[in-house]
């Protein structure tokens, strides 16, 4: 399975972070790192996280991120785009 | 202008065409409920026996309008007891806006009397939730939960307030808005769709729930008739055409009709509407689309390649990219396959029969029923019998749980839904079983004068899971066997409604024409408890293990 890195843009106020890692927990993803910070702007925060899985799962965790109301951006990084 | 929390939700109620909510009282929302009182003009509650049934309520209401229904609740045991109500209201895409009370602000992470964490609760099973921190918020927050729970892929939204948000007071000026932030859908490419139908030979579109949502009955009958396909339906989409139309195939999966099923494995394109194949419609996914091209239509981009492969994909409501194939698309004739199609549809005809079976006890209540009926039902064999033989004729009218499958279901969804249209007449169609969950809501139809008909099909089993114990485990009746001695009529008489035994068509006929105006009547209708559910897929198999008659 190929290792694959989210990157969001999310609202920084309590619960953000359950959303996320609970969309991966129903979805039964495993995350195998996380990072989150404050950026720039104190209202957003970042965050990175580390799975791995196939084309299909990267594009359905992308999908299925954007529609959370917390989360501003998404963007994937794969092997093919490393 | 200043306002406490409790006159600003009753505001944002009004301001967003709210008339009707459904709840139950409690100690963390009093406030709330105190502006109800002074603002009943306005605004009116129906107070319901158990909040489950409130939110059920709420999602019958939303499906029947189209519009969020609303349900409010106390803190703790109040709020736990929406979860199954809000559950339901997600899988099938139902806009709810759902208002919990909460302990006061500093009574909050401190296991204090009937406080639980209801937004980390309910989080997996709702578009979004909301815990609001400062009444300033609370006007903003609320105009997004509507809006929230309305747009795209519509689905329930939680407020929670703490009781002390309630009571605080702030002025207008002060009101924070919510900035929501929608993502972009990608725009649709509608050429390698026409291209794909036009090059087809055999199409058929697979129509859903998302059809019913975006209103978009009469393009899907242009558009079936355009293209000279026909239309098997999950059973969140089965209203979408009326049941007489030719292309009409009814449900299609596991208790589809069997020329949905054969239909499925001859077309060479499937058109896919505002559905997400789900294992009780498709079975085996594999084979369900081998050999076959796919487009999939869906406001909800998650949707598109989550559960089968696409190969064209339309991202969109369904009604606008269906009015815009349509200019695309010229009238198309394909008279081998509409040959093959009406052939199919013979397999459908279900058999003669004169004596009192879930077949003729459907066919009977149908003949009573007007073509904007709202018909509700709960879960187990008498929903999939009434998908199979009530002739649904307008989009609407039809409250089921599909997705989450709740037994108990029925008898809230046809309150709310009997309210939403009118307070017209309104079937229920239920089990012995599911009525046995949900059946203290005959208090609240009852105050409510409403008139509607509750059908129980009672065959003294749990009929669906008796079906599959016979079929796949060796005929080991665990626990499926009722063994009650509930006396149906008696106990509707108890709630104040009415309640007759039929054990006979003719006893069935004579009770629907003598129904009381306005108070619930139960009939409590004895059938066989050895009846399948006929024709079925068995779970994971496809077309070719359809089984249509027993043994």
């Amino acid at each position: 399975m190929e290792r694959f890195i989210v990157e969001l843009t999310v609202a920084n106020h309590c619960g953000v972070l359950n959303r996320i890692t609970g969309l991966y927990a129903k979805r039964k993803y495993n995350i195998d790192s996380l990072t989150v910070h404050e950026s720039s702007d104190p209202a957003l925060s970042v965050m990175r996280i580390s799975s791995r899985g196939n084309a299909a799962i990267q594009s359905q965790m992308t999908r299925q991120l954007r529609k959370l109301f917390d989360v501003k951006t998404v963007v994937l990084l794969n092997n093919s785009m490393l | 202008m200043k306002r406490s929390g409790a006159q600003i939700v009753i505001e944002s109620l009004c301001r967003n065409k709210v008339k009707t909510v459904f709840g139950y009282p409690g100690g963390a929302v009093l406030p709330i409920y105190d502006e109800l009182y002074k603002n009943s003009h306005r605004l009116n509650h129906v107070l319901c026996a158990h909040e489950q049934n409130a939110a059920h309520a709420a999602d019958g209401f939303a499906r029947v309008t189209g519009k969020p229904g609303v349900v409010i609740s106390t803190s703790g045991p109040g709020a736990t007891n929406l979860v199954t109500g809000i559950a339901n209201a997600y899988l099938d895409s139902v806009p709810l806006v759902a208002i919990t009370g909460n302990v006061a602000v500093p009574l909050l992470g401190k296991d204090s009397f009937q406080e639980v964490d209801i937004t980390g609760i309910t989080q997996p099973i709702v578009k979004h939730n909301f815990a609001v921190s400062d009444v300033k918020e609370l006007s903003g927050i609320l105009d997004a939960a509507f809006e929230i729970a309305s747009s795209g892929r519509p689905g329930p939204v939680l407020v929670d307030i703490p009781k002390s948000i309630q009571t605080d007071v702030c002025d207008e000026s002060e009101f924070v808005v919510q900035e929501l932030f929608f993502n972009d859908l990608p725009e649709a490419d509608l050429s390698a769709a026409v291209a794909a139908i036009t090059e087809a030979e055999r199409p058929l579109i697979y129509s859903g729930g998302g059809v019913v949502a975006s209103g978009a009955s009469e393009e899907l009958r242009t558009f079936a008739e355009r293209i000279s396909a026909p239309v098997a339906f999950s059973m969140m989409g089965l209203t979408a055409l009326p049941a007489g139309h030719p292309a009409n195939l009814g449900m299609c999966g596991m208790h589809g009709s069997q020329s949905s099923a054969k239909l499925q494995s001859e077309c060479d394109l499937i058109i896919a509407l505002g559905v997400r194949f789900s294992d009780r419609a498709t079975g085996n996914t594999a084979k369900y689309k081998q050999g076959k091209k796919l487009i999939h239509v869906d406001i909800d981009l998650s949707e598109i390649n989550k559960n089968t492969d696409t190969d064209i994909e339309l991202c969109g409501d369904v009604k606008t990219v269906l009015q815009k194939l349509l200019v695309l698309l010229p009238q198309q004739f394909r008279p081998q396959w509409q040959k093959q199609v009406s052939e199919a549809k013979k397999l459908d005809l279900p058999p003669e029969e004169n004596s009192l079976t879930p077949r003729t006890l459907l066919k009977t209540v149908a003949k009573y029923c007007e073509a904007d009926t709202v018909v509700a039902t709960d879960v187990g064999q008498h929903q999939m019998w009434t998908m199979q033989y009530f002739p649904f004729r307008s989009p609407r009218t039809l409250l089921t749980s599909g997705g989450l499958g709740t037994m108990g279901f029925g008898l809230g969804a046809a309150i709310g839904g009997c309210i939403a249209n009118d307070r017209e007449r309104t079937v229920l169609f239920t089990g012995d079983g599911s009525f046995g969950m949900c059946l203290q809501e005959l208090a609240t139809a009852v105050s409510q004068k409403l008139p509607l008909l509750i059908v129980i099909f009672n065959n003294g089993v749990l009929g669906m899971v008796r079906q599959w114990q016979t079929m796949f485990y060796e005929q080991h009746y665990s626990s499926t066997t009722l063994n009650r001695k509930t006396d149906f009529p008696a106990l509707a008489k108890a709630f104040g409604a009415e309640g007759k035994k039929v054990t006979a068509l003719s006893e069935l006929e004579k009770a629907l024409t003598t129904l009381a105006p306005d108070t619930p009547t139960v009939l409590d209708c004895q059938l066989d408890m050895d009846e399948f559910v006929l024709p079925m897929i068995p779970p994971g198999g496809s077309v070719q293990d359809l089984v249509t008659r027993r043994n």
